[in-house]
């Protein structure tokens, strides 16, 4: 692959990203400044996630169908840990940790259920470790939702933002106020994406270091890694905790984003979600997902508007639900025509089982 | 402990029958069908489309009536509905893959994404209401030491009879040895005479139409919903797991002990007032089984790692 080629389908996809904005603008005469910013911190959000999922499978090779438990446990960890309240009385817990203190914990559980994800998959081969890592994440929402004495249960989360709203900077106050934004909204916004930008220079760095080769060459050929005297196993390992740090990282935004949180948020369909947007932008990339993510999110959000017209005796829970075939027939169309996405290379896709 | 004993065997019928057809599937042609919980919901919505009176105006915006019919005829339409779209997948969908060589894990992601767009056809057609079958309500009765009432023992010994068929069938015709030979080996068997296309499509017909079935069961005993197949899917991947992946005597004893297991859970001491984690047991005892035992009950040693 030359690096011309590269470029060219680079900006190709700044091209299309910026088409799609373009197009909210579009569709949207009145109010599109904040139908943006909603889709933005989505798309933020979610891309982080992808970007995570993305050193699962896309440089180690990893099948791991269960990246929402990873989201689940970073947000549980780090609301649980800050003052909040909870439950079907909404008991109020007051004392806690300050928010970047709960926020580290966060990310360290969750990259620790990486870990204990990622036990199974020194063992496992690539389809038996995608049924683990669902059931695992099933398990663990399951549990979540059981133990209604520490998480809320099914009555969730409430009361957690202003731990992580009171460091607003006041700029962003003013802001919002001209375009009519939520500038509680704003804040996660930006904190998404400034994110995303320290993510991927981290990422960046590592991919070029003797460890992120040594990663990818896992994925092509574990024997030969074996070979020259490196840990397989280990790598894997730290491959899982990782990514799973990053979703844990992208579930605490996601929470902060919705302003309370419950089980029904980490459903396996996030999942889905996250691996469609990562195959949409570039498996084995770093920024692929980014560009996914939005092109992705103003797919989603308009065909909500679509899906209106079409059905005019449809319901909310079936309009929402047209959304969601469409992810399917994304996740389809591309697995089938474009499996190395926008920005991928298709040698860097390991996507058989030997 | 022992009154949820009915409760687990009536579960234990739905996964099994539901294993041994995602097993059949998966050892002919190396599919994990993440698919497969909608064909199994297609059994249901489309014998209730079948069998639900003309006046009753739910499905697909209220746009389309029922059909009315008889409802064991409902049942037996429905099952050829699923075989045609199991034939129809097949021919359209994964024999075209296959011919292009695309990888097992591209096709495992491609069931995945029609599994979401079928299941929200689903809500689109048959809405995201809670329905049941014309059927009338039944008390239940005591036999032997369960209880359960006399139309589920009926779907019981249907379930326990279609398996006792189908195992023979695979064991002794022609074409049971030839799915066999295919799964053992694709190339020596078509060195052998065998077509294996044409083995595949009759897999994914009886695959699909043994889908169907169970989700016919699933439907009588409990109702129809939209995402049923879902909700049931990874309890199926339980059962097959445990008795072994690709073996459907396991996955027949599998599937039958992953529902007495997800059920009789509920009676433990220390599940008091945790019945929605019954299911998080039948997950955890198949992550077990594949760290510890990969190849289940009765599955042969392979290397899957």
């Amino acid at each position: 692959m030359t690096s011309a080629k590269i470029s060219f389908r680079l900006i190709f996809s700044l091209f299309v990203t910026a088409f799609s904005i373009y197009l909210v603008f579009l569709l949207n005469p009145d109010g599109a400044p904040r139908i943006l910013l909603n889709l933005l911190t989505f798309a933020g959000i979610y891309g982080l996630s992808a970007i995570g999922l993305n050193v699962h499978f896309g440089w180690t090779g990893l099948l791991n169908f269960g990246h929402a438990s990873f989201m689940g446990v970073g947000a549980y960890v780090t609301l649980l840990l800050m003052p909040h309240a909870a439950g079907r009385e909404g008991e109020v817990t007051t004392t806690g940790l300050p928010f970047f203190a709960a926020l580290i914990l966060g990310i360290g559980a969750a990259a620790l259920f990486g870990l204990l994800l990622g036990l199974p998959a020194i063992r496992l081969r690539g389809d038996y470790l995608a049924i683990v890592t669902i059931a695992a994440a099933e398990i663990f929402r399951l549990l979540v939702r059981d133990l209604e004495s520490i998480t809320g249960g099914v009555y969730g989360i409430i009361n957690y933002t202003d731990n992580f709203q009171k460091y607003r900077p006041l700029f962003i106050d003013n802001f919002s106020e001209n375009l009519g934004f939520s500038p509680s909204q704003a804040w996660v916004c930006l904190a998404a994406w400034v994110s995303i930008f320290i993510t991927v220079l981290l990422l960046k760095r590592l991919s070029d270091s003797p460890w992120g080769r040594a990663l990818r060459a896992v994925r092509e050929d574990e024997d030969a890694v074996r070979a020259m005297g490196k840990n397989a196993v280990w790598l894997k390992l730290q491959s899982f905790m990782l990514g799973a740090g990053i979703a844990g990282l992208s579930g605490v935004l996601l929470a902060f984003n919705y302003g309370s949180l419950e089980t029904t948020v980490f459903i396996p369909l996030l999942t889905f979600y996250v691996w469609a947007i990562m195959i949409l932008g570039g498996v084995g990339t770093i920024t692929g997902p980014i560009f996914g993510s939005i092109i992705f999110w103003v797919i989603i959000s308009e065909t909500d508007r679509l899906a209106y017209l079409l059905f005019e005796n449809a319901n909310g829970q079936q309009l929402a639900g047209v959304r969601f075939l469409l992810v399917g027939v994304l996740i389809m169309f591309l697995m089938i025509f474009r499996p190395s996405g926008l920005l991928g290379k298709k040698e860097e896709l390991l996507l058989d089982v030997k | 402990m022992l009154d949820q004993l009915g409760n687990g065997l009536l579960l234990g019928i739905i996964i099994s029958v539901a294993s041994v057809a995602l097993s059949l599937l998966y050892g002919v042609t190396r599919i994990v069908n993440f698919a497969h919980g909608e064909i199994i919901a297609l059994g249901a919505i489309a014998t209730l489309f079948f069998s639900s009176p003309l006046d009753y105006r739910v499905l697909f915006l209220d746009k389309f009536s029922p059909l009315g019919l008889n409802f064991v005829i409902s049942c037996i339409l429905a099952v050829l509905v699923c075989g045609l779209f199991g034939g129809l997948l097949e021919v359209f969908l994964f024999r075209p893959l296959r011919k292009n060589d695309v990888g097992n894990i591209a096709v495992l992601v491609v069931t995945i994404g029609l599994s979401i767009l079928v299941r929200h056809l689903y809500l689109l057609f048959a809405t995201g209401k809670v329905q049941n079958f014309p059927l009338e309500l039944q008390r239940r009765q005591t036999y032997l030491f369960f209880d359960m009432t006399p139309r589920n023992l009926n779907v019981l010994i249907i379930g326990i009879i279609v398996m006792i068929i189908f195992g023979l069938l695979l064991t002794y015709t022609r074409l049971g040895k030839a799915m066999r030979a295919v799964r053992d080996s694709g190339e020596l068997s078509s060195v052998s005479g065998i077509n294996s296309d044409n083995i595949i499509l009759i897999t994914w017909i009886s695959s699909s139409m043994l889908a169907g079935l169970a989700g016919i069961f699933q439907a009588t005993i409990n109702d129809v919903r939209w995402n049923m197949g879902f909700l049931i899917l990874l309890l199926i991947f339980a059962g097959t797991v445990l008795g072994g992946i690709g073996t459907s005597f396991g996955a027949m004893v599998g599937g039958l002990l992953i529902g007495i297991m997800v059920q009789v859970s509920v009676g433990l001491p220390f599940m008091e007032g945790h019945t929605e984690a019954k299911n998080a047991v039948a997950l955890g005892i198949m992550i077990l089984i594949l760290l510890f035992r990969p190849q289940g009950i009765f599955g042969k040693k392979e290397r899957i790692s």
